[in-house]
């Protein structure tokens, strides 16, 4: 049984489809990446998956059960498109962590011993152990990432859901956070990804899914770069559009 | 001026009976304020005032006490306002504006209409009077204040994942209309049974001030929660003493005592921070080394 199984999923935006017919499914630990130009509708597709945006039409179902009537969200681990953790009020690594935790929390009851071992452990997972008890306006952009991601590993989900996780972070923090997901893989924790780049993230992936105006165009081997980028070493060079190139433009060598 | 006459003037019932009123509601107040603040909804408690203003007038209107008029209206406000957030294109300010014109118009309209019959007394409810509860006052706020603190404090961690990101604690499955729907009617029941100690348009000073005050020393939500509600119990005590010393209304003492707490802390923790620039409390963030060569100073 896949852990989702989305059928000609139809999303619209006043009147205009976004995402049109998507067939999607996820099996048990297995990694998808989705992925598309800007505009594609990825975006919108995940956030369908998520329950925040209606669908238009098809079905989705979330670990067999129609997602309408599905309540056992704390399988779901989510993190949303970049936004920062920072809120009006100071909030601590640790307290937007704990967040994760509430959908094993009965409403109104204090946390257990196993909630605040599930943030240490999230908190360790990423790095940020130390961290713990910093306000997270403090924190740099992609240590607050990785603090989002924290949250989401601390409902100890078998379905992680990532919306472009690593937009914005730096290169070591890539692939910092490529280790991380990659131990969850591995623990049988299934992924769905959302990216337009490749990436660290990407290599341990099992499949990817390629969106184009609202269709799926590719469903198999996630795609490899080609030509010079496949050299790991290639150089890029954009030359502008003055004629100057890269090396006029900072004074020559 | 000595302390013993300070003393003194807490030996009249209705100077007791002012601070007990004022202390509930500096305590209280803060622990619904911190999670506005968070929503960035730090003034819907004033909007909420605004329409109060109505509900104090239907009091006088059908001559029931303005106290449950008022939180009838209030309450039936704050629904109507998370239900047009939630189901509608109108966005919150929006739903603020109307909430402020209509309100102030609602309240001016039935009031003159009701003052042909020679009850209405708009002022007490807008800057608060204190002085002039009886007993059953005081005790409406003191149990209202209790359990407004006691469900901010228990749900707490509930309220601060819908109040930072709504999308995320849709995601993990909590009751995100309803504990919305919760947080605005607290705001309705705070913003009504307060009216008579601050008034209307002083409620929403102590619903917010306190926080923001806080805010600029603390790290984590937590202490912030607490240490405002420690704030607006000792700026609503502060003022209750002024007033009486400068035997003027406590409402505005309350809130100009605040206002000057805020203005003092804010160029405290400037200060503060521009010492302690050098000293963090954590790495700061490490960057990718740069990718570009840059041009050799001529």
């Amino acid at each position: 049984m896949p852990v989702l199984n989305v059928h000609g999923a139809t999303v619209s935006y006043g009147g205009r489809a976004v995402v049109r017919g998507v067939d999607l499914a996820v099996a048990p630990g297995e990694a998808v990446a989705l992925m598309g130009a800007n505009g594609s509708g990825k975006s919108t597709l995940i956030k369908a998956v998520a329950g925040l945006v209606p669908l238009a039409g098809g079905t989705i179902e979330l670990f067999g059960t129609a997602q309408k009537r599905f309540r056992d969200w704390k399988r779901v681990g989510y993190v949303p498109q970049r936004t920062g953790a920072a809120s009006g009020v100071p909030s601590t690594a640790a307290e937007v962590v704990s967040q994760g935790r509430l959908a094993h929390r009965l409403l109104g009851m204090p946390s257990r011993r196993a909630d605040r071992d599930a943030v240490a452990r999230s908190l360790d997972e990423v790095g940020l152990a130390d961290h713990a008890h910093c306000s997270v306006d403090t924190l740099s952009g992609g240590q607050q990432q990785r603090v989002l991601i924290a949250r989401a590993l601390a409902t100890d989900p078998e379905l992680l859901i990532m919306d472009e996780p690593t937009v914005g972070v730096d290169a070591e923090t890539q692939a910092a956070l490529a280790a991380v997901v990659a131990d969850r893989i591995d623990a049988g924790c299934a992924v769905l990804l959302v990216t337009h780049e490749l990436g660290p993230l990407t290599d341990r992936l099992d499949r990817a899914v390629v969106l184009a105006d609202g269709r799926v165009v590719h469903d198999g081997e996630p795609p490899r770069p080609v030509g010079e980028h496949a050299d790991p070493g290639h150089q890029h060079s954009h030359p502008h559009s003055n004629g100057q190139t890269a090396e006029d433009f900072w004074g020559g060598k | 001026m000595n302390l013993e006459q300070v003393f003194g003037y807490f030996e009249y019932e209705f100077m007791q009976r002012a601070l007990i009123s004022a202390l509930v509601v500096g305590l209280c107040a803060p622990s619904v304020g911190v999670f506005l603040v968070q929503k960035r909804l730090a003034l819907i408690g004033d909007g909420l005032g605004h329409i109060a203003l109505t509900g104090v007038a239907i009091g006088f209107l059908t001559g029931t006490a303005p106290l449950w008029t008022t939180l009838a209206v209030t309450v039936a406000a704050s629904i109507v306002m998370e239900l047009l957030r939630s189901h509608s294109k109108t966005s919150g300010d929006v739903a603020l504006a109307m909430m402020f014109y209509g309100g102030i118009a609602g309240g001016v309209y039935l009031t003159g209409i009701a003052s042909d019959k020679g009850v209405a007394n708009l002022q007490q409810y807008l800057f608060g009077s204190l002085l002039t509860a009886g007993w059953s006052e005081v005790w409406t706020i003191v149990i209202g204040g209790a359990v407004v603190a006691v469900l901010m404090l228990v749900l707490r961690p509930w309220l601060t994942a819908i109040c930072a990101d709504e999308q995320y604690a849709r995601v993990s499955g909590l009751p995100v209309g309803a504990l919305n729907l919760l947080l605005l009617v607290t705001t309705a029941v705070t913003v009504s049974v307060s009216m008579r100690a601050v008034g209307l348009l002083l409620v929403s000073a102590l619903l917010v001030i306190p926080v923001v005050t806080v805010q600029q020393f603390t790290r984590s939500f937590k202490a912030t929660m607490f240490a405002a509600m420690g704030a607006g119990l000792l700026i609503a005590g502060t003022g209750v003493l002024a007033s009486a010393v400068k035997d003027v209304p406590p409402g505005s003492t309350i809130v100009l005592i605040g206002v000057a707490a805020f203005v003092a802390t804010a160029l405290a923790a400037a200060a503060v921070r521009r010492l302690r620039r050098t000293r963090r409390g954590h790495l700061p963030p490490e960057g990718e080394p740069l990718e570009v060569e840059l041009p050799a100073k001529a």
